[in-house]
């Protein structure tokens, strides 16, 4: 049904998204995702690596959220958390190719800002795709994920009358790559048949091979990328919201030639020590995982920088929120490499968070801690809408909210705990103020807390944690309060 | 997700394991049809019955090749490898039709293994009205 109506929208005259309707005076909304960005990461925020010449280019006319976390670790919960507003322990996606609970899919920034708006989502990731499969008729274009890619072997996308089911029942499980084929027949040929069609596609330009789903069967050229997304604004009708969540610079880490080795200047941050809970990679091949990952981001924040000359060129900018942010970080310390893990520091879940305002010429700066929940009631205040009373999150500061340093705010791990069960088998990292406490679950035999001050300490190098210590001991009670009342609901 | 969830997944993955069941089948029958009687349909029940065995063996070994994302046994799927592997089971179908005891040991497996259809035809074929409504109409 949704990929009829885009069908029969591309038939539509298109109206330039820089011109608004006579009548509309809502702003558009374009938000870009980057999964797995770690604002650590990012130049624009302090890196040490000039990895985001063009992000900062956006940042000089937009609000810059400079303590902003993910909800959640990976891709489910945190971005089932940014599209509901809604923690992970309540939308209760925290598995891999998890969903939200059922009750609770109404709650989404599709629904939020209204039919006033002409709603469109593409995610590369195929995990997003499930939400939106669930969002049903809140959306009223669905591009599919495997547009704007070189090869797109999803097969659940071709029967999309049931989209859902048939993602879940052959890209997830039959045709899944990171398993042998499923099926002796169908599954076996597509394995022969993907990679042929791999082999003969153009992979010039990519010293590490074409960028891809990691598990999934699409490969993609940056570029032509970023050309699907300027053609698709190009084409969008005032007022849109657009929600675009793209898979760079999500490993396989690929860069292009321009930016290969770009970053093999023999720096590494400061050694920390390995965590029992971590991989247990080698600080060399940290070091190796990290230089690629800041090439991958510069090869994406340049192709970034076009995206950002189109809009300026078109005038997008003057009446059009432009949102960039992630779903969650990507971690190279420890001992730990990636985002699927128990380790919530700083580089695995505190993402970048910029807004361009309409007509917004100069930066601003917000320093107190803000949330991914917080992004949803937000855009429905941006969108001239009632602010739902069951959000989680509270507006942001600056688009219409205000500066809360002392709030407390969470990022769930509970990758292996099951979703209708209470949560026993989890991480929690919980920022108050200057201080970070991270909480572990059923790990070991007793619960485990560190306690960082981020202030003086923003590497996370010092567990100050002490039963005795006034500040652990009131932020330790808070979080375990925490974590009853949203237990209580479930019986084990 | 819900009981009928999985259940929707699972009748998936029935049409899915039918339709590959009919291309299994198929090979044998469009053999019989275009080979001479004496090579192939005159003891169709045992080469019929070994052809199939022995290809999907076939498959199950190549499967087994892949068993990381970026696994790829590029030696096994070259065309004389294929053409020396169909080859090998061409031959070995052939020297057990000649067999007799081969021929009745495959003929008593084709016979007991019909028990199966009597589940499996009529499930595959409600997953079959439950998937097709869904894809034709939403």
């Amino acid at each position: 049904m949704l990929s009829g109506a885009f069908a029969l929208s591309r038939l539509a005259p298109t109206l330039s998204l820089s011109k608004p309707v006579q009548g509309s005076s809502r702003p558009n909304i374009l938000i870009f995702v980057f999964d797995a960005m770690s604002a650590k990461n990012l130049s624009v925020y302090g890196y040490q690596r000039n990895t985001s010449p063009n992000l900062a280019r956006f940042a000089e006319r937009a609000t810059v959220y400079n303590a902003h976390y993910s909800a959640g670790s990976f891709t489910v919960p945190g971005t089932a958390s940014l599209l509901t507003g809604l923690y992970p322990w309540t939308h209760r996606a925290i598995n891999e190719s998890g969903l939200i609970a059922r009750s609770l899919t109404d709650r989404n920034i599709f629904r939020l800002v209204g039919t006033q708006f002409e709603r469109l989502a593409f995610s590369q990731n195929l995990w997003p795709n499930y939400f939106f499969a669930q969002f049903q008729g809140d959306i009223d274009k669905l591009i599919p994920a495997g547009s704007f890619s070189q090869v797109d072997y999803l097969a659940g996308e071709k029967l999309n009358r049931d989209l859902l089911t048939t993602q879940r029942t052959f890209d997830d499980f039959l045709f899944k790559r990171d398993t042998p084929p499923k099926s002796l027949i169908f599954s076996l040929f597509e394995r022969i048949f993907l990679r042929r069609a791999v082999v003969q596609t153009n992979q010039g330009g990519y010293p590490n091979g074409l960028p891809q789903l990691n598990d999934y069967p699409i490969y993609f050229r940056l570029p032509a990328v970023f050309d699907g997304l300027i053609s698709t604004i190009d084409g969008l009708k005032p007022a849109s919201l657009a929600y675009f969540h793209l898979f760079p610079p999500h490993d396989p880490y690929n860069p292009t030639k321009q930016f290969y080795l770009k970053f093999d200047d023999g720096w590494s941050q400061v050694e920390k020590p390995i965590h029992p809970l971590g991989d247990h990679w080698s600080p060399k091949a940290l070091y190796r995982f990290r230089r690629a990952y800041d090439e991958y981001i510069a090869s994406l924040d340049n192709e970034f920088g076009r995206l950002l000359d189109f809009l300026e060129s078109k005038g997008i900018f003057e009446n059009s929120y432009v949102v960039v942010t992630s779903d969650h970080g990507e971690l190279f310390e420890r001992g730990e490499r990636g985002h699927v893990s128990p380790l919530l520091y700083e580089a695995g879940i505190r993402v970048p968070l910029m807004i361009s305002s309409p007509g917004q010429k100069s930066r601003q700066d917000v320093y107190s801690p803000t949330i991914s929940v917080d992004v949803a009631p937000t855009l429905a205040h941006l969108a001239g809408n009632p602010i739902p009373d069951w959000r989680e999150g509270e507006l942001l500061p600056l688009m219409g909210g205000k500066e809360l340093p002392d709030r407390s705010i969470f990022t769930l791990y509970a990758l292996k705990n099951p979703a209708i069960s209470k949560l026993s088998r989890l991480s929690i990292a919980m920022r108050k103020g200057n201080y970070k406490l991270i909480f572990y679950r059923g790990y070991s035999h007793a619960d485990q807390f560190e306690l960082y001050d981020l202030q003086n300490d923003p590497e996370e190098l010092k567990n100050l944690y002490s039963d005795t210590l006034p500040v652990a001991k009131a932020m330790r009670d808070e979080l375990l309060a925490k974590l009853d009342a949203v237990n209580a609901p479930y019986k084990s | 997700m819900n009981a009928g969830e999985i259940a929707l997944v699972y009748a998936y993955l029935l049409v899915t394991n039918f339709l590959e069941s009919l291309l299994a089948v198929c090979v044998p029958i469009v053999l019989g049809f275009m080979l001479p009687p004496k090579w192939f349909r005159d003891s169709f029940v045992s080469r019929g019955t070994s052809l199939v065995l022995l290809g999907l063996g076939y498959f199950m070994f190549l499967a087994y090749q892949f068993q990381a994302k970026d696994d790829y046994p590029s030696v096994l799927l070259k065309s004389w490898s294929v053409a020396l592997a169909l080859g090998i089971i061409t031959a070995l179908v052939f020297i057990i039709g000649k067999v007799p005891f081969l021929n009745k040991a495959l003929g008593f497996v084709a016979e007991r293994a019909t028990i199966f259809l009597y589940v499996y035809i009529p499930l595959s074929l409600v997953s079959l009205l439950i998937v097709l409504p869904r894809l034709l109409l939403g």
